[in-house]
């Protein structure tokens, strides 16, 4: 343990189960989701390993679990045939969901806030989006993205050309945006409190009004130190958001290559 | 002051989003699916029930034109000045004429749209483009088989109906930009032909007119020199995006875009296309740009060219013209080939 | 009942008058300013006062000459049409020159000249404004990690728009001004070399920039989770670490069983950040350069999954003479 833990690990906090599962196993909590969600990780991987062993290849960059074909609509597809895929996606949502809850009671057992269970949230709801309500509303799971380090890539590669130039997709445009965005954030964020810590040599920690002062200097405001981190996990989660947007639009709302959807503002009324 | 900006931008706001949101075309579930790959790998044809009837109804076929017998006295010896049918009988040779008339030739015009008062009359400049068109057509059907099969096509494949085809290009305009602006080598505008994309607006010149290379990846991993500019990429993009519209399908119909070039990973109607693009290229070098001279200075473009053809003349918005039905296989004398 | 959550600001507190910055009799200081109350419900409320400097304003200069280039260039293509240029504005693009001038540093204007002046001017714009805030940093006692996070970004920037095209010999091979068609610029600079997608450096880039989504969410709420403890006052957290940092130390203790500390993370925030466009520059610059087509480099370093067919095999009909 560190050396101010003890004092923390109190009872207390969980959701489910009560005293039964709230114990810790080295610096892990576990508790009945975490539980659970070791199992649905077992079983999951346990099904990708077996996937891998009836295809071609144990290398690692080419594994690859395919969903099933298109035919099967929303059935459950034989093993071999994208059963397996169909099995691991089940064990990742249930994984996924167990790891988020777990947060939640680490979170009431500390006295903290659910910011964090909550912004996991979105990215639980961006692969959700990918792999189940999507290809629900397309009317079959060979829609979803198959499980492999090179194969998820093609399969985002040819998705993308679907619609000619998926650059153009403007939920697409907004979520790179909100990537880009929070990149920079984090950037000054990261830097501006480690230039605060680690000053100028000889010098002492600079303190806030330092920091406000560096960027009202530089471009005239500074958010401040709540603020910063308000603005960080906004743009973290809105490029999840936008990215689950664009991908859930582009099939079941449009089917024409993106460029085309622009045309809604050249041919406004004002200027057709 | 405040106010009245903040409430005019927010009016602004509203109309722009209720005109996103209602005008922009959305679609909703059901979506009609085709599988072009394997399973995974996202290669998909996707389009709507509704979209699959507005095709259908573009695509309906014209009444059809009772068969002539080839035996007989030859249309030669009957007619004047027949330069290009001379191996019609008189009755085949009227029904050619029957669906010129049908086909290509305005409702209120009908034969005197490239008749004058003497039938054997060369005046008008239809009938000297007509000559040519009829040559092609049969040029088609023998000697493209790559790429019509046994379908073939006959005049109603790109005319609908309608004295010039709704499909045809013509040389880009030149820059709107003058002196000393830039010109974006006529990049930056969208257009129909660039998908409503920034690339370029005339793909075809230099493509299916002159030669230049469509192909421009690397066959081999570690560079050679330096190899195609990123302007003839974008070049090859643009012709790409308007065979996809041309045809309402998308990239994966063709290809596996992990690797556009590998022909191994691609799919067979990528064959039949690359015999489209030779015969489109051939076809306006041998008969459309060579017409120039012909046309009077409406049908031209505003560089002065003759109309020429792209994928889009034929094919109209659907992946085989007319839905894939055989109108040729009824006229031989157009050069089709007979149903087994 | 309702519960804070440390969204938006309940109670806003407002200075006497504007809260000047430090040393605030430096003479380049402009010391005006105002408060706003929206941006109060995020962060603070007050805009302003702001530092002029050489490098600022000449930033600023060379920046609107490279602004004012690309715009009217654009104006000229939609022949000065007002309408036209709101319209067609995000497609607009003022391009590089073409192939055929090479690295030719005075082609015609029309062809790329109007380019390789803005590309100039915008440059030198950047490039001052990195030597602001380096002296900023310097002035204000503060480190000058800032600075050289900007300094990876602008590595990116200038291998995309001069490193590589020297390297390559074209000023072609650069990115065009514009929305649409820089958009334009990154689909063909993929399709024209294999796929980029097979890149490693590429791959790398993305990890580090989705890292860094990740990092920002989990930081920023984490931090907003223990605000109830004073967790914002992380400099202060760092030299004297108080139940803000250690509930949220723990709380990634338990969750993935390490942790990082108050100063830690913003560490790894910087290096996620950083090495984003770090990666991300050297991908771009060995493409074309090492490699011409990243698939092909992906076949050749068994990376590449192998599909099985679902046709007969199918034949380029070039290679097979089948040309007309």
């Amino acid at each position: 343990m560190l050396s101010f833990e003890k004092k923390y690990r109190v009872r207390g906090g969980t959701l489910i189960g009560g005293d039964l599962f709230d114990f810790w196993v080295g610096p892990f909590f576990v508790g009945f989701f975490g539980v659970v969600g070791t199992i649905c990780t077992l079983l999951g991987v346990a099904m990708i390993v077996y996937g891998a062993a009836i295809g071609p290849t144990w290398n690692i960059w080419q594994i690859n679990i395919a969903p099933p074909d298109i035919k099967y609509g929303l059935a459950l597809a034989p093993l071999k045939e994208g059963g397996i895929w169909q099995i691991v996606t089940v064990c990742a949502v249930g994984a996924f969901s167990c790891w988020a809850l777990r947060e939640v009671e680490i979170c009431r057992k500390l006295g903290i806030g659910f910011h964090v269970p909550f912004a996991f949230s979105f990215a639980i709801l961006a692969y959700v989006t990918l792999v189940v309500i999507r290809p629900l509303l397309l009317g079959a799971w060979g829609f979803g993205f198959p499980y492999g380090i090179l194969s998820h890539l093609d399969w985002v590669s040819n998705t993308g050309y679907q619609y000619l130039h998926f650059h153009y997709n403007p939920a697409h445009m907004l979520a790179i945006t909100f990537f880009f965005t929070n990149a920079l954030a984090l950037a000054m964020h990261g830097s501006l409190v480690l230039a605060a810590a680690n000053p100028t040599k000889g010098e002492t920690v600079r303190a806030t009004e330092y920091e406000d002062s560096f960027f009202r200097d530089v471009i005239g405001y500074s958010i401040g130190t709540l603020g910063i981190h308000r603005l960080g996990m906004w743009l973290a989660i809105s490029a999840v958001f936008f990215s689950a947007v664009c991908i859930v639009i582009s099939g079941p709302f449009w089917t024409h290559g993106w460029p085309e959807w622009w045309n809604w503002w050249l041919n406004l009324p004002i200027w057709r | 002051m405040k106010t009245i900006v903040v409430v005019f931008g927010a009016a602004v706001a509203a109309l722009l989003t209720l005109a996103m949101l209602f005008t922009a075309g959305w679609v909703a579930p059901p979506i009609l699916s085709t599988q072009m790959g394997f399973r995974g790998v996202a290669m998909h044809e996707l389009t709507t029930p509704a979209e699959k009837r507005l095709i259908a109804a573009a695509n309906a076929l014209p009444d059809a034109i009772d068969k002539a017998s080839p035996e007989g006295d030859r249309a030669t010896s009957v007619y004047q000045n027949v330069k290009v049918l001379n191996d019609l009988s008189v009755e085949q040779f009227n029904r050619v004429m029957l669906g010129l008339a049908a086909w290509v030739a305005p409702a209120d015009q009908s034969c005197n749209y490239c008749h004058g008062e003497n039938m054997a009359s060369d005046d008008l400049y239809t009938k000297r483009v007509a000559r040519r068109m009829l040559q092609m057509t049969r040029d088609i059907n023998k000697n493209w088989q790559a790429h019509v099969g046994a379908t073939g096509v006959t005049c109603y494949t790109c005319h609908r109906g309608m004295p010039a085809p709704k499909f045809v290009w013509f040389k880009g305009a030149p820059p709107k930009s003058g002196g000393f602006a830039a010109t974006n080598d006529g990049m930056g505008h969208p257009t129909k032909v660039n998908a409503y994309s920034g690339l370029p607006a005339d793909p075809f010149t230099d493509t299916i007119l002159g030669s230049k290379p469509i192909r421009g990846q690397a066959t081999q991993a570690l560079p050679v020199g330096f190899g195609t500019p990123i302007q003839d990429t974008e070049r090859t993009y643009s012709l790409m995006m308007t065979l996809s519209t041309s045809l309402g399908v998308n990239c994966t119909y063709c290809h596996n875009s992990r690797d556009f070039g590998n022909w191994a990973d691609s799919t067979p109607q990528r064959v039949t296309a690359w015999h489209g693009l030779q015969m489109v290229r051939n076809l306006n070098n041998t008969y459309l740009q060579p017409l120039t001279g012909e046309f009077p200075a409406n049908r031209l473009g505003p560089l002065g060219d003759a109309p020429k053809i792209y994928c889009a003349t034929c094919h109209q918005g659907a992946n085989k013209p007319l839905l894939g039905v055989s109108l040729a296989k009824d006229w031989p004398e157009l050069g089709g080939v007979a149903s087994p | 009942m309702p519960v804070f959550e440390n969204i938006f600001t309940q109670v806003q507190v407002r200075p006497v008058a504007l809260e000047l910055s430090v040393g605030h009799d430096d003479g380049e200081r402009v010391n005006v300013g105002a408060f706003s109350q929206w941006l109060g419900y995020l962060g603070n409320a007050q805009l302003g006062p702001i530092y002029l400097g050489y490098y600022g304003v000449i930033s600023c200069i060379t920046g609107f000459f490279a602004i004012e280039i690309i715009g009217l260039n654009m104006a000229a293509s939609v022949h000065w049409s007002p309408i036209q240029f709101v319209r067609q504005l995000p497609w607009l693009a003022l391009e590089p020159p073409k192939p055929e001038y090479g690295l030719s540093i005075m082609p015609p204007l029309a062809e790329g000249g109007w380019w390789l002046m803005a590309g100039f001017f915008l440059t030198t714009s950047i490039i001052m404004w990195w030597f602001r805030i380096y002296t900023r940093s310097r002035a204000l006692g503060l480190g000058t990690h800032t600075a050289w996070a900007f300094a990876s970004a602008i590595w990116l920037y200038l291998v995309l728009g001069f490193i590589r095209p020297i390297l390559m010999g074209h000023w072609s091979e650069a990115v065009p001004f514009g929305i649409f068609p820089h958009l334009d610029w990154t689909a063909a600079f993929s399709i024209r070399y294999g796929n980029l997608f097979y890149n490693p450096f590429h791959m790398l880039s993305i990890a580090f920039l989705y890292g860094s989504a990740l990092l920002f969410a989990m930081h920023g709420a984490t931090i907003l989770a223990v605000g109830r403890y004073g967790g914002e006052r992380e400099v202060e957290q760092i030299l004297y670490r108080g139940t803000a940092a250690e509930r949220a130390a723990l709380f990634w203790r338990w969750t993935m069983g390490f942790n990082a500390t108050m100063e830690s993370v913003h560490r790894w925030a910087w290096w996620f950040a950083v090495l984003t466009t770090l990666t991300g520059g050297i991908g771009i610059l060995l493409t074309g350069t090492v490699v011409d087509n990243w698939y092909l480099w992906g076949v050749k370093h068994h990376i590449a999954a192998a599909y099985p067919h679902m046709y007969p095999p199918v034949v380029d009909p070039a290679a097979a003479g089948a040309v007309k």
